[in-house]
Parts: structure tokens; C-alpha cells; sequence
């Protein structure tokens, strides 16, 4: 809704150093920006329901069911609990969890909290430092696992970085791969977006010219005209 | 101690707690009791009136004392310890000159500098001195900033090595592992317009409203820097350009000549594999299109990495010895420093004529007895596992491949054989350097092991107070259920097999002679278990007991008392299993007959063959007969195996659950330790500015590979370095 087909920004802030980014969301504009912080408020609403659902759910099992709070410790973590079950929510959700079947319920909330986890765009990014090495990275799907996932290759171990080709349903897709010094799995880079072959060449043009100089760059697309 | 034990050790205090839950009962009733009494209110007075005091008589004295003391902070620490730059980082390319820069060949600078100080950089403007590794021309590494003093001085003390001062070991190490023969003056901070620089020096600029840095360096076209937090070593933080290998090294372990031919099959195919992999790294070798040899900067990224890991405790060293270098106002003491100093001296001469004595006439003693019993300990480990490998025969399984509780034992009397070794190794390590990681690895590993069984004895405490309190009642459900599931519901599966179960025709003489056989059997069995029963309070309350030792181990003997327990079914499922594969095989050669041919041995194939009329009269009848008695042996065959796949499942459950679940969770609560201990790649952030690009360097949590090894090693756990180190 919000995202747009992955594309392609480029930044080069010195010949020495890039970083490509593939990524479903689009640049931030003012009315998206707000939107999207719009959304992000609608999820936290909805996940604090579910959570405050799921509580009343527990507190009218069997097991949930506390003994009276004591009178003489006015402060304490079950009155709190109690007291946003007397609220205004608590009661509605009260009333919903007394009329559906719990092992029901704890599904549907768990699918829910699930889906309303989730990251609402994909980011897949491959820097580029000469003479250190490249490091890709690609956005987890769920916000709470955190914001990427990271892997660094240093230069020396780097064997060789092609694109590749490869089935995958009823389609060619073409992928840039990056081959690593003594591992018997190569590392793939843009692994969820699978970006199409053109983003895919120009990637791998950047990283021959941004890796090797300019000299082996014309090089190698020299020798990729002719293949 | 190290923080990492007294967390193991607060763990296992609140695990004992919570096993023994009465006693934080007590100490709740004895809360209320003291509440009801008014205790609490009395201490509220005495604190209210205590802290009246200390306001006013305490705080005003300290403060008088605090202005006195801070004279001599400031002798010794002019220039705050945690400083900003950690590393510049300049590189270049062939031409170092700046007119063949203008050819395409562009110089860069990398800058790496401390993050921890970022908020420093932001706040303070004070010049300062770049210190730090060249380990090219252009290619720096910042380890320190000195405020305040003279580069020429700088550059002079470290030529004479006066700011390597009092190192607590030896220097020359440092040098060994971070490549270089010295350190050099790099550059400046925040210098005023009227310096004039070496044109190799880099100058840094900080800004106070923006985290950001300005790197100029007038014989470099572009710079890139990058900002690193400074690992330190004393919390086991290290950067390493692999990811940490935490598994046990010498992952190949000889194959057992008891292990299954299904395991031997796996590993050639795992190695064939591999074969393959790298036959097919080789070709994209000879493949690729561009050659590039590997310059000197990629070569350079492990001296870097080193002289990262370095920079703590380098940085340490250099802003103690800053006190020498320059100009510094040196004040003779004053009176109450005097007394203070006295005082301390005195002190420390009583402490140490106490040491003394408790080391020349206690230690000893207590050393002696620590051996001995370590080495009583030992002798009993090992004969223990002689034991459990004991094989009858080379081909037969040993103790330990039949029973679950064998191999627990192994597992923790390996464990513990093996821990002193690795702590001797490990206390080796306080003679060097703590900046050298490769002890790193085998010191997390280390309390990761010491870790996990601590936890494991805590699960075990509470399991085990909780079945020995319940023993009777453990026993009677256990009672009930092997009753109701292994003796009457296999009779009556069988006397339902008897009849003509959901319609099938069975020959019903061969039905009623195999059913009775098993019935008569499962009867005896029955008196047998009945006569154990009286017992089996004793056997849980000893598995209890063991449990102690761990909640794996109750777990492994529940497992073996299931296997005990269920005998006759064992029993059955090979009986019946070797009727039906007998039959089977004779229904195939007769089959064989039936169409006229015969397996030929001599050339393992199947032949045509003329039979004489008799001989197939007599073996299709044979065949008809044995086909039609199929059906019977096929049911019987099927109800034992199944019960015999309910028990395997069963343990393999259990199985599991000890290694599997406690060990895989206690490692998730473990976890936001082990990523703050195990630094793994070096991670590059991008924070890139024109015309020069910041880069923050930061370090990735290894978790996958944290699981992976302990699971690994709970299923294999025989340390194959422990024989080799003996």
C-alpha cells in the first residue's frame, strides 16, 4: 500500500566508499512520513488491546484466578493489573474474553500480534569500502528481532563477486552472488527483494569499479559485453 | 572475581531459593510480622533521623575534604581517561604524491575514532595530540588523544619510550602484535590557526552541536574515517574478522567401531560433499575473470584489528604516563595528604605482614589437600569411564550406548576432567596482556560450560526436592500408568487380535497359539512387576536424589527405568518381528519358484530355472499355505511394533527435552550476555557525508552460532582436545 517496487539509490560519498540500497519504501515525503507514523500508533494501539484481551482471557481461566488483594498493601502489581481490568477497556474485553473459546482466541491473537509485528517494508544494502572489504545487510521482518542483520567480508576473502542465475518458481532470476574465501556456501546478496537483472548488473559494475579501481572495472565490462 | 561468576553464582542462589520456596515464605511472614509491629516505622525514624544528621555534619565535611583531594586528582589525571579519537586511518592507493592524484589515482584517509566518546566530541573543544599506529603513510590507526601537551614532546617521549612506562608486562609484545616497530605522533585536535603542521599530520576538527568530525589532511585528496567503540578486554570484548569459533576444535572425531553403519554412511556422504565444494571453489578459482592480487591494505586489516583490540589498553597506558612528558606543575604535598599517605602505608603494611603469614603457613596446606582431592577426583573420573567404555567384544556396544544414564555420567565426568585443564590454561593468560584474544574464545567457553550446569543443577534441585517429597505418589502414578498402558491394554489388543479384529479372517489356530504364547508371557511379566513394586518408592526417591546432580540426569534415569519397565514389549516386538521376517523371506523365494525361476547366488541375480513337477507341486502349496498364515503374523507383527515406536517416541521425547529444551532455553535467557561478550565481525555502519565518509564500527552478536555449538556439544561433548592435552 505504502511501498512502491523495489528500487535501486546509489551513494557514493567518496570513490572509495559505496553503499547500495535496494528497498520496497519509497523516499519519505511529509504526508508519508505522517502516515506511516499514523500506522505505526494504529499497531500499538491494536497490540496493547490484543495484550489486555489476552490477560482477561488468562484472569478468567482457572489458573489466573487470584486470591482477593490485600487490603493492607494498597501498591502492588495484581491491584494495578485489577484496576485496568475495572476500566473502561478492561470490561469490554472482559466481556469479549467470557464469550469466545480461549484456545480460539490465544490463536487468532497470536496470528494477530504477529501480523501487526511485522516490518512493513524490505531494505536490502551492500557497502562497499575499499581495501577493508563489503558488508551486506538486510531488514529482519519483524520489528521486534531487531533492525538488520549484518555481514561483514573482509577484502583478502573475498574470492569473487558474479551475478548468477537461478529458477526460482516459473521464472530466471538473477542474483549477485559474493564467493568467499574457504566457506562452501556463498553469501547471497539482496536475499528476500531478488532484484531484477538490470539493478543486478549495475550493482555489480559499482562493486568491480568501487573494489578494483577503475582500470579492472573497464576490464570487467569489457569482458561482460562480450559474454 | 569475575562479574560472569558472581552472576552464575546469584543465579544459582535464586534457583536454590526457589527450589526451597518455604524459605522466602518464612521470610514473607516474618516482613508482615515486623510490619505489624511496627518495626518498620521505627527504622523509618532512625533513618529519617540519621540522614538529618549526615546533612548536617557529614556532607559539609566531606565537601572541605573533597576540595583538599581534588588537588591531587588533578596532578594525576589532567586529562580525562576516556578521551575522543581512537583511529585515523589514512590509505592510498599507488601514487602517494598529490600531483598523481590529479591522474585518478586518489589518495584517501580513513579516521577510525572512539564512539564511547562521541558524546565526549561533542562536549569538548580542548587541542589535543593524535597518537596512534602508521601503518602506511596515509593509513592510521588513532589510539589515544593527549590534551594539553606539545607534539614535539610527544613525539620525543615516544621515541625514548617514556609513555611506556611502568606497562604491567612486556612491551615489546605490544609491537610483536600490532606490527609495528613504535608509535607515532599522528596529528592534532582542535588546533588553533597558528600551528603549523607536518603536511603528513592529519587535523581533526570536532563540532560541539553535531556528533560529526572533521578530518583534513593536506596530502590526501579524500578520507574516509571510521568511528569505533574502544573493545575493552578486561569484559572479553573483542573484534575478530571470523566469526567466533566456539565449538570444540577438532570437530572430526575417529568413528567409533560400534557406531552405526548409517552414521558411517552420513559422514562419507557429508565428505563427499565437501569434496565437492571445494573442487568447486578451485574452478571459480581458475575462472575468475580479474586477478587482483591482494594488495598491502588488505593484508593490513589483521594488523588493524589488533591494533584495535590494542587500543584500551594502550590508551590506558598512555594517558597514565601523560604526567610525564612536558611542563606539569608538581606541588609538594600537603599536611592532611601527608596523614592520609601515612595512614594507607600503615595499613597496607599490616595487610601484607597478614598475607604473608597466611601464605608461607596456611596456603600450602590448603593447596596440598586441594590436589590431592583433585587428583582422588580424577583417578575416580577415569576409572569410572573406563567403565562405561568397557566393551565385551570390540564390536559390541559398550555401557554407554545402551543406557541413557551412562552417557550423562560421561558427559559431566569429561566435563569435569576437563575444567581444571582449561582453567590452568586459562589463569595462563593473567601473565600477558588481557588485549591478547586468543584465549578469548576458549575463557567463554569456559563459563559457558560452568554456566550451563550450574542452571542444569538449579532445574535439578527443584525437580528433585519436588519428586522426593512426592515419591509416593510419583510411584503410584507411574505404577498406574505402566499397568494400564504396557500389561492390560497390550492384553487386550491381543485377545481382540485373537478374535476376527475389524473383520480381517486370520487363521484362528495360529491366532489363539500366538496370543496365548504372548498372554502367558505378559502374565509372568505382570507377577514379575507386581513383586518389584513395593520398590519403586525407593527407586524415585532415589531418582530424586540424583537429581542434584543435574536435571538432565533424572531425566536419563527416568528414560532407562522406561526402557527396564517396558522389557516385554522389547521382547515381543523381536519375536514377532523375526517371525514375520523369516516368513517374508521364505514367501519371496517361493514367489520366485512360483514363476518358474531361482536367485543365483554365484552371480547375485535372478535366473530361470526348470523345476521338476514335484518340486513345484510342494512349493506352491508351501507358498499358498505360508501366504494365507501372512496376515495373522502381519497383525501381530503390527501391534508390537507399534507399542515399540510409542516407547521410542516416548524417549526420544525425554531425550529431547534434556538436550534440546532446558539447554536451548537456559541459552536464550543467557543470551544478551553472550552478544555483549562475543564480538564477532567487524561491522561497518554507514554514515556517510560528502566529501569525506564516517563510518561507525560496531559488533554483531554471533547467537545462531552460540546454540549451535552447545547443542553440538551436548550431543557429542567428548572434548577431543582432553586426551591430546593430557
Amino acid at each position: 500500500m505504502l511501498t512502491t517496487a523495489p528500487y535501486l539509490r546509489i551513494r557514493r560519498p567518496s570513490p572509495t566508499a559505496a553503499e547500495f540500497t535496494v528497498s520496497t519504501l519509497p523516499p519519505l515525503t511529509m504526508p508519508l512520513r505522517l502516515s506511516f507514523y499514523a500506522i505505526y500508533a494504529l499497531r500499538g494501539i491494536l497490540s496493547s488491546l490484543i495484550l489486555l484481551f489476552l490477560y482477561a482471557t488468562w484472569a478468567q481461566s482457572p489458573y489466573g484466578s487470584f486470591p482477593s488483594p490485600n487490603p493492607t498493601s494498597s501498591l502492588s502489581i495484581a491491584t494495578a493489573l485489577s484496576a485496568i481490568l475495572a476500566s473502561g477497556p478492561g470490561v469490554l474485553a472482559t466481556r469479549l474474553a467470557s464469550q469466545t473459546p480461549p484456545r480460539f482466541a490465544i490463536a487468532v491473537c497470536a496470528v494477530a500480534l504477529y501480523l501487526l509485528t511485522r516490518r512493513m517494508y524490505t531494505e536490502e544494502s551492500l557497502l562497499v569500502l575499499r581495501g577493508l572489504g563489503i558488508q551486506t545487510s538486510s531488514s529482519k521482518g519483524n520489528i521486534l528481532a531487531g533492525r538488520a542483520t549484518t555481514r561483514f567480508i573482509p577484502t583478502a576473502k573475498i574470492q569473487d563477486v558474479l551475478v548468477n542465475e537461478a529458477f526460482l518458481g516459473f521464472e530466471v532470476r538473477h542474483y549477485l552472488v559474493v564467493v568467499v574465501d574457504g566457506e562452501p556456501d556463498v553469501v547471497v546478496v539482496f536475499p528476500k527483494l531478488l532484484p531484477r537483472a538490470d539493478v543486478v548488473e549495475r550493482v555489480w559494475r559499482g562493486v568491480r569499479e568501487c573494489l578494483g579501481g577503475r582500470s579492472t572495472a573497464r576490464n570487467g565490462a569489457m569482458l561482460g559485453g562480450k559474454g | 572475581m569475575h562479574p560472569f561468576s558472581i552472576l552464575t553464582l546469584a543465579i544459582f542462589v535464586a534457583g536454590y531459593i526457589t527450589a526451597r520456596w518455604d524459605l522466602v515464605t518464612r521470610l514473607y511472614e516474618l516482613a508482615i510480622f515486623a510490619w505489624d509491629n511496627g518495626v518498620i516505622s521505627r527504622i523509618a525514624l532512625g533513618f529519617v533521623f540519621l540522614s538529618f544528621a549526615f546533612l548536617i555534619f557529614l556532607v559539609p565535611v566531606q565537601h572541605i575534604a573533597r576540595s583538599e583531594a581534588d588537588l591531587v586528582c588533578f596532578c594525576f589525571h589532567l586529562s580525562p581517561p576516556s578521551r575522543r579519537l581512537g583511529l585515523i586511518e589514512e590509505n592510498s592507493t599507488l601514487g602517494h604524491r598529490p600531483g598523481e592524484s590529479l591522474l585518478g589515482n586518489s589518495l584517501d584517509a580513513e579516521a577510525l575514532s572512539n564512539r564511547g566518546a562521541l558524546s565526549d566530541i561533542v562536549t569538548s573543544d580542548l587541542p589535543g595530540v593524535l597518537v596512534g599506529w602508521r601503518n602506511s603513510d596515509l593509513d592510521v590507526v588513532v589510539v589515544a588523544v593527549l590534551d594539553h601537551v606539545d607534539p614535539k614532546s610527544v613525539e620525543n617521549a615516544l621515541k625514548t619510550g617514556i609513555l611506556l612506562r611502568n606497562a604491567p608486562h612486556s612491551v615489546a609484545r605490544i609491537f610483536e602484535l600490532c606490527g609495528q616497530a613504535s608509535m607515532h605522533v599522528l596529528g592534532l585536535i582542535n588546533t588553533g590557526p597558528g600551528v603549523v603542521p607536518d603536511p603528513s599530520w592529519v587535523q581533526a576538527t570536532t563540532y560541539s552541536s553535531k556528533p560529526l568530525l572533521r578530518v583534513t589532511c593536506t596530502k590526501a585528496s579524500t578520507i574516509q574515517t571510521i568511528l569505533f567503540d574502544r573493545p575493552n578486554p578486561l569484559r572479553m570484548q573483542y573484534i575478530s574478522l571470523n566469526p567466533i569459533a566456539l565449538s570444540l576444535s577438532g570437530e572430526n572425531r575417529t568413528l567409533d567401531a560400534g557406531s552405526h553403519e548409517s552414521e558411517v554412511e552420513d559422514e562419507k556422504q557429508e565428505q563427499k560433499n565437501k569434496r565437492k565444494a571445494s573442487q568447486l571453489m578451485e574452478k571459480i578459482k581458475q575462472h575468475s575473470v580479474v586477478q587482483r592480487p591482494p594488495s598491502s591494505k588488505d593484508k593490513a586489516l589483521v594488523r588493524i584489528v589488533n591494533q584495535i583490540n590494542w587500543a584500551w589498553e594502550l590508551e590506558h597506558l598512555l594517558q597514565k604516563n601523560v604526567s610525564l612528558i612536558g611542563p606539569r606543575p608538581k606541588r609538594t604535598l600537603s599536611v592532611s595528604e601527608r596523614v592520609v599517605e601515612q595512614a594507607t602505608t600503615m595499613r597496607d603494611t599490616a595487610a601484607l605482614w597478614v598475607w604473608n603469614m597466611i601464605i608461607i603457613y596456611v596456603f600450602p596446606i590448603i593447596r596440598r589437600a586441594f590436589i590431592i582431592t583433585l587428583l582422588a577426583h580424577r583417578l575416580a573420573a577415569e576409572v569410572l569411564l573406563l567403565v562405561l567404555e568397557w566393551r565385551l567384544r570390540p564390536t559390541s556396544p559398550a555401557l554407554k550406548d545402551i543406557s541413557a544414564t551412562a552417557q550423562q555420567v560421561e558427559i559431566r565426568l569429561l566435563q569435569f576432567c576437563y575444567w581444571p585443564m582449561q582453567y590452568v590454561k586459562l589463569r595462563r593468560r593473567k601473565n600477558d596482556w588481557d588485549s591478547v584474544t586468543t584465549s578469548h574464545p576458549d575463557y567463554i567457553r569456559f563459563y559457558n560450560s560452568l554456566w550451563l550446569v550450574a542452571n542444569d543443577v538449579i532445574i535439578g534441585i527443584a525437580l528433585g526436592s519436588y519428586i522426593i517429597e512426592n515419591a509416593e505418589w510419583v510411584a503410584d502414578m507411574i505404577n498406574m500408568l505402566l499397568g494400564k498402558y504396557t500389561i492390560t491394554a497390550l492384553q487386550s489388543s491381543i485377545s481382540w487380535l485373537m478374535g476376527w479384529p475389524a473383520g480381517l479372517k486370520l487363521n484362528s489356530e495360529l491366532a489363539l497359539f500366538l496370543g496365548d504364547l504372548f498372554l502367558w508371557v505378559i502374565d509372568y511379566w505382570s507377577s514379575c512387576a507386581q513383586t518389584l513394586e513395593p520398590f519403586l518408592p525407593q527407586i524415585i526417591w532415589f531418582i530424586g536424589f540424583s537429581s542434584f546432580a543435574g536435571a538432565s540426569m533424572p531425566i536419563a534415569l527416568f528414560s532407562d527405568l522406561l526402557s527396564a519397565l517396558t522389557l516385554h514389549i522389547y521382547s515381543f516386538y523381536l519375536a514377532s518381528a523375526r517371525i514375520f521376517h523369516w516368513q517374508l523371506t521364505i514367501l519371496l523365494s517361493l514367489f520366485q519358484l512360483f514363476r518358474g525361476k531361482k536367485y543365483n547366488v554365484l552371480r547375485n541375480r535372478v535366473d530361470s530355472c526348470d523345476y521338476d513337477l514335484d518340486q513345484l507341486l510342494v512349493g506352491t502349496i508351501l507358498f499358498t499355505l505360508l501366504f494365507f498364515l501372512l496376515p495373522t503374523v502381519i497383525v501381530f507383527y503390527l501391534n508390537f511394533a507399534l507399542a515399540r515406536m510409542g516407547i521410542i517416541l516416548l524417549k526420544a521425547a525425554q531425550g529431547e527435552f534434556n538436550i534440546g529444551i532446558i539447554i536451548v532455553l537456559l541459552f536464550h535467557i543467557a543470551h544478551p550476555r553472550k552478544g555483549e561478550y562475543t564480538m564477532t565481525s567487524a561491522t561497518v555502519i554507514g554514515m556517510l557525508l560528502t566529501p569525506y565518509s564516517q563510518f561507525l564500527l560496531s559488533s554483531a552478536p554471533c547467537s545462531a552460532n552460540i546454540s549451535r555449538w552447545e547443542i553440538g556439544s551436548a550431543n557429542t561433548t567428548c572434548p577431543p582436545v582432553y586426551y591430546s592435552v593430557l
